[in-house]
């Protein structure tokens, strides 16, 4: 438990701390509105929450890619944060069509023309769309 | 506060701001010689707003909007203090980034419109897939541009590439390369009476919209479904849509409490300008509803840290949420009153 606890302090530590401040009003002793730059800890808490699920999540379908359960265009649009409404309008396709592309096994059948769609709406490369990284 | 030096030598301050919408357009009426704060740009374009969107999800949760739709607060303001911009949108990138240059060289500061997630000097708390985040180029670097985004402390570099990419993303978040620049600002403008329009404005927005998804509506329909999140999704699940939430009273450009704190920055100045001491209370009261929105992220922190399980409840950060509606509706109303009042 404690673990748990420890890394997710590190977790807010690291992601609150990139130099790039966001400022915060606040209502001081003299009655004035001033801007500070210290994050409010609910601020910090959930952010770190949805960071950590975020990168649990795009872990798991890495994993999921490299095991065959599912197509590398499903990792490269999670890492986009689209959904696959989104990412058919941007690839000019229909939802369907996308959805099956997520599957494997009809992934590695398609044509260099559907794939040439998703580099372009993925702004990957044609090695990179077809592979997850390994680590 | 730093200052720096657009492409003509004429020098730009750099304020640190809590929004970028705001923030950008109050930066270009200074840049103008119209001096006026972030909160006074925030009220006068109603900028103040509820909406609970669960049918648009980013990154899997339920959009919470606490200002008004983007780009709105500017097209206001801008109409509201009779400054005339020059707005355009473009469908060619290659178009998009000469007209940019072009405008740089003649000395103007511009304003544009990006997607978040594209900009490369965010880091990762900052990516969300958002299509409407503001900055300011000052001028054209080798390589890239100087740019100013109010949100952060300093002014940032970025090279063109990377701008060209936020500028122009493809599928339905797409900025389209917005980019809006001074065309003539009024230099003494009529402060009360912009201020009037605003407050009328957002007292209509907040009370009037029969949709059970916007105003105080939408904070009683938001509470009720916390309330009921951990029966219907789990505790995991309602844990991260809470935490969502959270982030959006926050995270998001908001400068604390939804908001809220802001607009309270708003009538303080407000009152300083009418000299009215009804609006004074007004600030007050928005304050303590501020208060009572980061004592709902307080809770909703503690329920997420699993602390006091017995007293931090779902059911009582709903309340909360409750509590914000009802005062806020108080608010509205009294305002409602006051407004009519004022005389410009």
């Amino acid at each position: 438990m404690k673990d748990q606890k420890e890394l997710a302090m590190e977790l807010e530590d690291e992601i609150f701390n990139d130099g790039l401040p966001k400022a915060y009003y606040k209502h001081n002793e003299n009655g004035q509105y001033v801007l500070e730059t210290n994050a409010p800890w609910a601020e910090k808490v959930s952010c770190a929450l949805i960071i950590a699920g975020n990168r649990a999540n795009l872990e798991e379908i890495r994993k999921a890619v490299l095991a065959g359960q599912k197509s590398p265009l499903c990792y490269h649009m999670e890492l986009r944060q689209l959904d696959p409404g989104m990412l058919a309008k941007a690839a000019g396709m229909a939802v369907f069509r996308v959805k099956r592309h997520l599957r494997p096994d009809v992934f590695t059948k398609l044509k260099p023309s559907v794939l040439n769609r998703y580099t372009k709406a993925l702004r990957v490369t044609l090695e990179e769309l077809k592979t997850v990284p390994n680590s | 506060m730093t200052t720096e030096l657009a492409a003509n030598g004429k020098p730009y301050v750099h304020h640190h701001g809590a929004h970028c919408e705001t923030a950008v357009t109050s930066a270009l009426f200074r840049y103008q010689g119209v001096d006026i704060s972030e909160p006074m740009i925030f009220g006068i374009g109603s900028g103040i707003f509820f909406g609970y969107l669960p049918f648009i999800k980013l990154v899997h949760l339920p959009v919470t909007a606490f200002r008004y739709k983007p780009g709105a607060v500017f097209h206001k303001a801008a109409k509201r203090l009779g400054g005339d911009f020059v707005i355009k949108t473009y469908r060619d990138p290659q178009k998009g980034m000469d007209e940019l240059r072009q405008v740089l060289k003649t000395g103007q500061i511009v304003g544009l419109s990006t997607n978040l997630y594209w900009l490369p000097y965010v880091t990762e708390r900052h990516r969300h897939n958002f299509n409407g985040h503001n900055i300011i180029v000052l001028r054209e670097i080798e390589g890239g541009f100087r740019i100013s985004d109010p949100t952060f402390g300093d002014p940032v570099d970025c090279s063109a590439d990377g701008l060209d990419q936020a500028r122009f993303v493809p599928g339905p978040l797409n900025p389209h390369g917005y980019m809006y620049y001074t065309k003539s600002v009024n230099p003494h403008p009529d402060l009360r009476g912009a201020c009037i329009k605003g407050m009328k404005d957002s007292c209509s927005l907040m009370l009037r919209i029969p949709l059970p998804i916007f105003g105080v509506r939408g904070m009683r329909f938001l509470a009720k479904k916390i309330i009921k999140s951990p029966d219907k999704l789990g505790f995991q699940e309602a844990c991260r849509h809470l935490a969502g939430t959270v982030r959006w009273v926050e995270e998001t450009g908001t400068g604390g409490a939804g908001f809220r704190y802001m607009y309270a920055a708003f009538f303080h100045e407000a009152a300083g300008l009418f000299s009215s001491d009804e609006l004074a209370d007004l600030s007050k009261e928005m304050t303590a509803i501020g208060d009572n929105w980061r004592e709902f992220s307080l809770t909703a922190a503690r329920i997420i840290k699993q602390k006091d399980k017995a007293e931090e409840t779902f059911a009582k950060a709903g309340g909360l949420i409750l509590k914000c509606a009802d005062r806020e509706e108080a608010f509205f109303r009294k305002l409602q009153k006051v407004a009519r009042q004022l005389k410009a």
